[in-house]
């Protein structure tokens, strides 16, 4: 018998682990979308029900659709915005001194802060009675005085966007910080001493080396938009109504609330179907390094 | 002139620049204070009595005490037991997944074989999954094997969460580390595994710490699966926070005190190692 190779001891214990802890589950969710189980009034799986699940979800479930459509305004907006604002607290950050060395370290505390816990803090920040921001902000703008952020659809997605981005975007300064010190200072400075502005420096020299940096950041943020879940529980719990019940968040609604598992199943596949199209993005980013 | 922000000898900064240069420093002081205002407020409230919570009139100057702190240990809320339950999860899984992470990412780092890259990304992209795909299959999974509600199902489904993320670090700090001793090692005869134990994990000892810190943060946050598996006996901190939310309304001044003790440890864990955690977030999506 050919001896085993050394590599293969090494690695079997963690790749048998994660695929048997991956694999599992994305079967099963497979099989379990193609069956009706409605856990209310069965402890088993029911009757096979072909792609019914995957019918009714794509032509007849508004709901779906306004989860949809949820997690479009909330991925396009948290995805953009948690960007830009990244890249500006980077480059703000990017000149060596003091003040940014202390600022670094200060981002790594949302990044560790239970995202549960941040939605929890930002529910109670936007209180309309005691919240602080509530009351703050309304000093800035008369015209959300007396309004209560988590009864309206909008100010309620943004209160989910805002805590969102507060808990991600200082991770991402540090990424696009890892970025920006990979770029060599002459071109920069080259640049400045031909006379160059602030703004075309940018542009024309830090912006084009900056890119593949920036295009892993869209697309690790995006994945992680998709699959959020914890702040949105806490904050706004979905509503009102439905208006920000992204997809993670209608795929739990459906099984543990609805106990439709079947149907649950099926919608939890068109998320991944999502993530995947965003993970093959991703991987062919690496890749082509 | 255009403004240029190189100090060259001799050159007097323009209006425009010292404008310029302070409004920078504003905006730096805006974010700091964007990041930290939260994060006090957050604390103050956990010790203040209600009436002092429920009235922005006493926002600043209040009467400071402890009795949210005591609070939350005691019935109904005990958060003791979910603390030592928190505990308990992040440090099992963290036991299981750094070993098993660090001889994978030996292999990852020293050996070349077959598919390695598309092995490795795929590990990596197995944490592309939302939990609220998996989370069911899981729930079903463990009700069968009986480990519903118990801290085996939380260590094993944190076990697969951080192993890829670790396994990706430690690879990081392992590639850092120079071949030449480990191949002179071999030459002289050492065993593979003696090279491995004696020469690499100390070489490679920041990252793998980093590692474990990271993992153990990931545990002690993770709130789907908690939610969901664990009903009264294993039930986590982050869980034991949205116990506040009662009939009587949100208890704001417990959620707070409650915030503190999920958030200090891990405050002070990666402020421990802030300097590789920065090198290491910063280098390992980029690589």
């Amino acid at each position: 018998m050919k001896r085993i190779p050394a590599y293969v001891w090494l690695l079997a214990p963690a790749l048998l682990f994660v695929a048997a802890m991956a694999l599992f589950p994305l079967l099963y969710s497979l099989v379990l979308s193609f069956r009706e189980w409605k856990l209310a009034q069965s402890d088993v799986p029911g009757q096979w029900v072909g792609l019914d699940n995957y019918w009714y979800l794509l032509t007849d479930d508004p709901e779906l659709m306004e989860s949809l459509w949820a997690t479009l305004i909330f991925v396009g907006f948290d995805v953009a915005l948690t960007v830009l604002a990244a890249l500006c607290a980077a480059l703000l950050l990017q000149k060596p001194s003091r003040m940014s060395t202390f600022t670094r370290i200060l981002l790594i505390l949302p990044f560790v802060m239970s995202p549960a816990l941040i939605g929890i803090s930002f529910r109670f920040f936007l209180n309309p009675e005691f919240g602080i921001l509530q009351f703050l902000l309304s000093l800035v703008i008369p015209a959300l005085d007396g309004r209560i952020w988590l009864a309206d659809r909008w100010l309620s997605m943004t209160a989910v966007i805002t805590s969102d981005i507060w808990h991600w975007a200082p991770y991402m300064t540090l990424v696009i910080l890892g970025g920006l010190a990979s770029i060599p200072k002459e071109t920069q400075e080259a640049a400045q001493i031909d006379g160059a502005s602030h703004w075309q420096v940018f542009k024309d020299v830090t912006f084009p080396q900056l890119k593949p940096v920036l295009g892993i950041v869209l697309v690790l943020k995006t994945v992680f938009a998709l699959k959020a879940f914890d702040t949105i529980f806490t904050l706004s719990n979905g509503g009102p109504g439905t208006s920000t019940q992204t997809l993670a968040y209608f795929v739990y609604h459906t099984a543990f609330h609805y106990y439709d598992l079947g149907y649950a199943a099926a919608a939890a596949y068109l998320l991944t179907a999502l993530l995947m199209i965003c993970s093959f993005f991703y991987l062919r980013l690496i890749f082509k390094k | 002139m255009t403004s240029t922000s190189i100090p060259i000898p001799g050159y007097q900064p323009t209006l425009e620049n010292r404008l310029w240069t302070f409004v920078q420093q504003a905006l730096i002081l805006l974010l700091i204070s964007s990041i930290i205002l939260p994060i006090f407020w957050m604390t103050i409230t956990a010790f203040k009595w209600p009436r002092d919570v429920y009235s922005l009139n006493s926002a600043i100057w209040f009467e400071p005490t402890l009795t949210n702190m005591v609070t939350v240990f005691q019935h109904p809320w005990n958060l003791g037991n979910k603390i030592l339950n928190s505990i308990a999860v992040a440090s099992g899984a963290v036991a299981l997944a750094i070993p098993m992470a660090t001889l994978a990412a030996y292999a990852f780092s020293r050996y070349e074989f077959r598919l390695k890259k598309t092995i490795f990304l795929t590990v990596i992209a197995s944490q592309f999954l939302p939990g609220a795909v998996v989370v069911l299959p899981y729930f079903l999974m463990f009700k069968k094997l009986g480990l519903l509600d118990t801290r085996t199902a939380l260590i094993l489904i944190n076990l697969s969460i951080v192993l890829p993320y670790a396994i990706w670090m430690i690879k990081g700090f392992i590639d850092a580390v120079p071949i030449e001793i480990e191949e002179s090692a071999l030459v002289d005869g050492a065993p593979r595994w003696r090279v491995l134990a004696e020469i690499v994990v100390p070489a490679a000892i920041p990252g793998i710490i980093t590692a474990a810190i990271f993992s153990f943060t990931l545990t002690w946050n993770e709130f789907l699966f908690a939610l969901i598996l664990s009903k009264q006996d294993a039930l986590t901190l982050p869980i034991g926070l949205i116990g506040f939310r009662t009939d009587r309304g949100d208890l704001w001044e417990l959620m707070a005190a409650g915030g503190i003790l999920i958030t200090t440890p891990m405050f002070i864990l990666s402020l421990l190692v802030h300097r590789q955690f920065i090198g290491s977030l910063t280098a390992g999506s980029v690589r």
